[in-house]
């Protein structure tokens, strides 16, 4: 009798029974994916195609990490050609993705950002992943491989707890909160990367709140008066730090704050408030006194001010945990003139921190043939879940791993990279360290259509604030408008 | 046809004439057929690159908010003029067209004087003339984005902001003699300056068109003229004015025309200089214009109110146009 | 209009003979040396204005020269160099192996410019040669109706445009770049005016010999309005390399990229110290400069001939 039901129903029952302990179960949950008959099929010969941004060259190139992989994969799932190209950058990916959404001939999985599927989803092109988690309608489905053996089709409780909490719930960030669209693939922050000799040197303190933010900035600036050249322009200025992103910046302080940004639901944008306005104007307020720069302002990566010895320069740099090797030093006569050091961004509150959840996700696409769809979600359990995959793509990228410090430690290779991590050669790992010590602090914005907007205005806000070009009123005030004037 | 055919074997002489005329009108037949197969190319192109977007566009513009990803989609907009409505009351719109419309009146003038004296001192000389037109024809040749990195790269101050290691070339010279040094483009600089650097990359680049074009016409201008007037011992300023504008006038009229036209169109020496941002750091958008308002609308993918600003524009050119028709009608002497 | 000023000149022949003979009376007497003194100061304020001129016009192509022979410490310096203290010629090698990659751009450019000529060419060739060769009823409705189209401003085709080509699947491809531009109603017109100063006798003639239209084109017409395709095919060649706003819309990926777009969005970042290299950015300009120089100094005459009548740039 059983044999006779479809394997939807089948699949919903099992998976109400067996599981019913868990949140989110009922007869009344309907899948968002209709299992075929018999499941996932191993003996037939699937294609799935994955667009990325992963680079070709280098020593260790992410391309070839990947198809280490793929060689992997295909020693349990011989049926599954994974055919992977890289699509340009992160915009281009978008940009093409969603053309082909409307000629139907999207591919099967791509690497993402939040505010993209969004976009995409205004089609409805995005597969829900929700089937496909603990608790969710296929969490009991069983795949068969081709020696008998039966491995779990959906993501196990173990391997959900094995993400970074943060991570993880970026799946979830969309106006539709029940639903997860994402897995994250690998990940970056901000960090704050400072010049241990000179901190050392001068007895300061690395900050760990804005305010000892402000204090040490005040101090350097006291160490290092400005020189001057004789018609008045500047030879040397030291800044307390630079900031690579001022959307970041922004972003990063209202979740500290607790204060206003976006939401995704009703009145998208909820970042002109007193809080907000605040912290913009005492930042313009440093700025003023040769505090720090950004990355727009400086016109590159601020790292450049940072690795500098002579002229302008910074003592400290907040930016992207995957630049690590751009905030390294030259050597000079074979030595490094000063050593790094990494540590998590300041706060406004250091009971909860807060630091930004940046990186690539992949999500799946609807499509027409259902084995090809659960051939894209093994492919991407397996790359998300996988210690080794995570661990050689993070030493090849210095992206983080998505998967906790200790579960990543049980990849002995890694585990001794980490505990290597130095101010020198090993900044990278340094970083990822320091990255993966913060487990607890990450944050996504919600995205909708329209948030990519509002995280552009925010960090042009701060750019017109910072050089005078607006007042806090006007500066604020455009870049609601604009916002609107998108979304009407 | 078929009667024609079965009396073949006798054919009367009117039957012959009645045969060559057919022959001839087959002949034509084939000949009209042969035209609208050379045109063919052209015209299928026309038809699906410039002819439907004609009428497409105004439709688009009626269709609130429209984006072809949704539409494709199967979304349905709303018919009306609240695209025009959206636009005109949006500030960023305000600006894109307070822009154009500066730069335009700033520059089109300008840029005719001073074509104007230059065509006139090359037709006074003789010695080194050909070097000189060749000189000033120059920017014509040249590609409007790659100059205006250079115009960029002379106007500003180098280094980072607020401190700069040096103040960079035209400061250095307007210090030579004895000016004061501007924030022409750097972060935190004024609109008016931004807007004066613009003018003045947009004058040069636009000088060797109207130079070729008002030198060609006095080349046309009959000496004697001038000799006629010499003798009446009138002065150099009431010659240019009495004799030398009105003459060139046809051409005053189609280089201000032109320069209108393009001036409307104004984008890529914006681009050149600020980039894609449109505006110094800290003030994006701000040099942003009509053209770069249309292009911004299509990749933010509401085609809706990208219409609606392309036939705004269009609407601005006809008008503008048939004002300067007007006046050169009654200034112009021909 | 060059009519109209000609027409003018006939009219007042007459009068200038008198005028002539009574200046020439007048001249011999009394050319005093007041007169002598004026006129050279006037010339020599007219040279010192068109010097003034030059200058202003050739500046920025000083600087851009001398910038790219610079090194970023000089291009940096406090008091900026007028002449290089050594010609780094390396930076032109930065142009081309930095994250600008000009020879693929240089190549995707000559592709779309080559092609597109091409096309182009026998496009309007055709279209040139029935509007004037070829008679068919509401051929000059036509005419003027394609005529009426250039008073359009491009931008209103764009967004069509754009939506077609992506519907089409066109975007970043060769074609979305060659296509959609293939016809100028300017190029045809401007044929057009080219062969109808061609005898038609010549047509009727080898109609009477039976040649056929296509071999009277190809060996009469077409070398005999050779100077207008030459100024044709520069112009469209200028565009492609000129072009920046069309494929910044469509075509930005990598392998499509043209030269200009892909100049102005490199970022040239120098690698070892993470500031913009300035000088690496003046020699990419130099390199996209300079094949149009070239080109106007051996093809001069179709340039300006082609320029004075369009009135568009590029």
């Amino acid at each position: 009798m059983k044999k006779r039901m479809g394997a939807v129903m089948l699949a919903g029952l099992m998976a109400c029974t067996m599981a019913a302990g868990l949140t989110g179960c009922g007869m009344n949950v309907k899948p968002d994916f209709e299992m075929p008959e018999g499941g996932f099929d191993t003996s037939k010969e699937v294609t799935i195609n994955f667009y990325h941004t992963m680079g070709a060259t280098g020593t260790r190139s992410l391309q070839a990490v990947l198809n280490d992989y793929i060689a992997e994969f295909n020693k349990i799932y011989p049926n599954i050609k994974v055919v992977h190209e890289q699509t340009g950058g992160y915009d281009d990916v978008r940009d093409q993705i969603q053309t082909e959404i409307v000629a139907g001939n999207q591919p099967n999985l791509a690497y993402c950002y939040p505010d993209h599927v969004a976009l995409y989803n205004d089609g409805y092109a995005v597969q829900s992943l929700n089937d496909f988690l603990p608790g969710g309608a296929y969490s009991n489905e069983k795949v068969t491989l081709a020696d008998g053996t039966q491995v779990p089709l959906a993501l196990t409780e173990e391997e959900k707890n094995n993400f970074i909490p943060g991570y993880y719930e970026e799946g979830y960030k969309f106006d539709d909160e029940s639903k997860m669209y994402t897995l994250p693939f690998s990940k970056s922050t901000e960090v704050l990367y400072y010049n241990k000799t000179e901190f050392e040197k001068n007895g300061w303190k690395v900050p760990t709140t804005w305010d000892e933010m402000e204090t040490v900035c005040a101090q350097i600036q006291a160490a290092y008066p400005d020189v001057k050249n004789p018609d008045g322009t500047v030879k040397e200025h030291v800044y307390g730090f630079g900031y690579d992103s001022e959307a970041n910046w922004f972003i990063t302080m209202c979740e500290q704050y607790g204060s206003g940004y976006t939401s995704a639901l009703g009145d998208h944008y909820l970042f002109d408030n007193q809080t907000n306005r605040g912290f913009v104007q005492k930042f313009a307020e440093w700025y003023n006194k040769g505090y720090f720069t950004t990355q727009a302002i400086y016109k590159t990566y601020t790292s450049g001010l940072f690795v500098a010895t002579s002229g302008n320069r910074a003592m400290m740099c907040i930016g992207s945990s995957a630049g690590a090797s751009h905030q390294l030093p030259d050597k000079v006569d074979g030595k490094y003139p000063f050593e790094v050091g990494i540590a998590p961004i300041p706060q406004q509150n250091p009971d909860k921190p807060k630091v930004i959840s940046q990186g690539p996700s992949v999500c799946i696409f609807k499509n027409e043939d259902p084995q090809e769809v659960l051939a894209s979600w093994l492919f991407l359990k397996f790359l998300t879940t996988n210690v080794g995959f995570q661990a050689e793509f993070s030493s090849a990228s210095g992206y983080i791993p998505v998967l906790k410090e200790d579960v990543m430690r049980t990849n002995e290779v890694f585990a001794q990279t980490l505990d290597d991590a130095n101010g020198y050669e090993g900044l990278m790992a340094l970083s990822t360290k320091v990255a993966l010590e913060q487990e607890n602090s990450y944050y996504t914005s919600p995205a909708f259509v329209g948030s990519s907007k509002a995280r552009d205005e925010v960090g042009l806000l701060m750019q017109a604030v910072f050089t005078g070009t607006k007042t806090l009123d006007k500066a604020f005030s455009d870049a609601i408008s604009e916002c609107e004037y998108f979304t009407t | 046809m078929t009667k024609t055919k079965a009396e073949k074997p006798a054919l009367t002489e009117e039957e012959k004439k009645l045969a060559e005329r057919k022959k001839n009108l087959r002949k034509a037949r084939f000949n009209r057929y042969k035209a609208w197969l050379y045109l063919s190319p052209a015209i299928i192109l026309l038809l699906i690159f410039t002819v439907w977007p004609i009428f497409n566009t105004i439709r688009l513009s009626l269709l609130t908010d429209f984006n072809y990803l949704g539409e494709l989609r199967g979304k349905t907009f709303e018919f009306g003029f609240d695209n025009f409505v959206n636009v005109a009351q949006y500030s960023g719109f305000l600006t894109c067209l307070g822009n154009t419309m500066l730069l335009t009146v700033i520059t089109v003038p300008v840029s005719t004087m001073l074509a104007l004296i230059v065509a006139v001192a090359l037709n006074s000389i003789k010695f080194l003339k050909r070097a000189f037109q060749t000189i000033f024809f120059l920017p014509y040749v040249t590609n409007a984005i790659a100059i205006g990195m250079v115009f960029m790269t002379m106007f500003q101050m180098i280094g980072d902001a607020p401190n700069y290691s040096s103040i960079g070339i035209i400061n250095t010279i307007i210090e030579a003699f004895g000016g004061t040094r501007i924030n022409w483009v750097n972060p935190g600089s004024n609109y008016w300056a931004n807007i004066a650097v613009l003018a003045i990359y947009i004058v040069w680049n636009a000088l060797p068109f109207k130079i070729l074009v008002l030198l060609g016409g006095l080349q046309g201008v009959n000496k004697q003229y001038y000799e006629a007037a010499k003798v009446d011992g009138a002065s150099r300023m009431r010659i240019f004015w009495r004799i030398t504008v009105p003459m060139l006038s046809p051409m005053i009229a189609y280089v201000v025309i032109t320069g209108f036209i393009g001036g409307f169109k104004e984008y890529s020496s914006i681009v050149g200089i600020f980039g894609d941002e449109m505006g110094p750091v800290g003030a994006p958008r701000s040099l942003n214009t009509m053209v770069g308002f249309i292009y911004a609308s299509i990749t933010e993918n509401n085609q809706g109110r990208a219409s609606a600003a392309a036939l705004i524009l269009f609407a601005i050119i006809f008008v503008v146009t048939m004002i300067n028709l007007y006046v050169s009608k009654k200034k112009v002497h021909y | 209009m060059q009519n109209t000023v000609e027409k003018d000149q006939a009219v007042s022949a007459p009068q200038e003979d008198v005028m002539q003979k009574s200046m020439k009376e007048k001249n011999i007497k009394s050319v005093s040396i007041r007169q002598k003194v004026v006129k050279a100061l006037v010339q020599i304020l007219l040279y010192a204005f068109l010097t003034i001129m030059a200058i202003s016009i050739l500046f920025p192509f000083y600087w851009m020269l001398i910038s790219s022979l610079k090194t970023l410490n000089e291009y940096n310096e406090t008091i900026p160099t007028l002449w290089p203290r050594q010609f780094h010629w390396e930076n032109y090698v930065t142009a081309f192996t930095g994250d600008l990659d000009l020879g693929r751009l240089f190549l995707n450019t000559c592709i779309v410019g080559i092609v597109s000529t091409i096309l182009s060419l026998v496009v309007t060739v055709l279209s040139a040669f029935a509007f004037a060769r070829l008679d068919f009823k509401g051929k000059n409705a036509l005419f003027a109706a394609l005529l009426a189209t250039m008073m359009i401003p491009g931008e209103l085709f764009t967004i069509t445009n754009y939506i077609t080509v992506s519907s089409l699947g066109w975007l970043n491809t060769f074609t979305v770049l060659i296509v959609p531009f293939l016809v100028s109603v300017f190029y045809i017109y401007l044929l057009r005016q080219n062969f109808l100063q061609i005898p038609n006798e010549l047509y009727l003639a080898a109609k009477v010999d039976g040649t056929s239209d296509l071999k009277y084109l190809w060996k009469v017409m077409v070398p005999l309005a050779a100077p207008t395709l030459v100024s044709i095919t520069i112009l469209k060649m200028m565009g492609a390399w000129n072009s920046y706003i069309w494929p910044r819309l469509v075509a930005n990926d990598a392998a499509h990229k043209l030269v200009t777009v892909g100049l102005r969005g490199a970022s040239f970042v120098d690698l070892a110290t993470n500031m913009v290299n300035y000088p690496a950015q003046m020699a990419a300009v130099v390199i996209v400069t300079i094949p149009l120089l070239l080109v106007f100094i051996f093809f001069r005459k179709y340039i300006m001939r082609g320029v004075s009548r369009s009135g568009l740039k590029g």
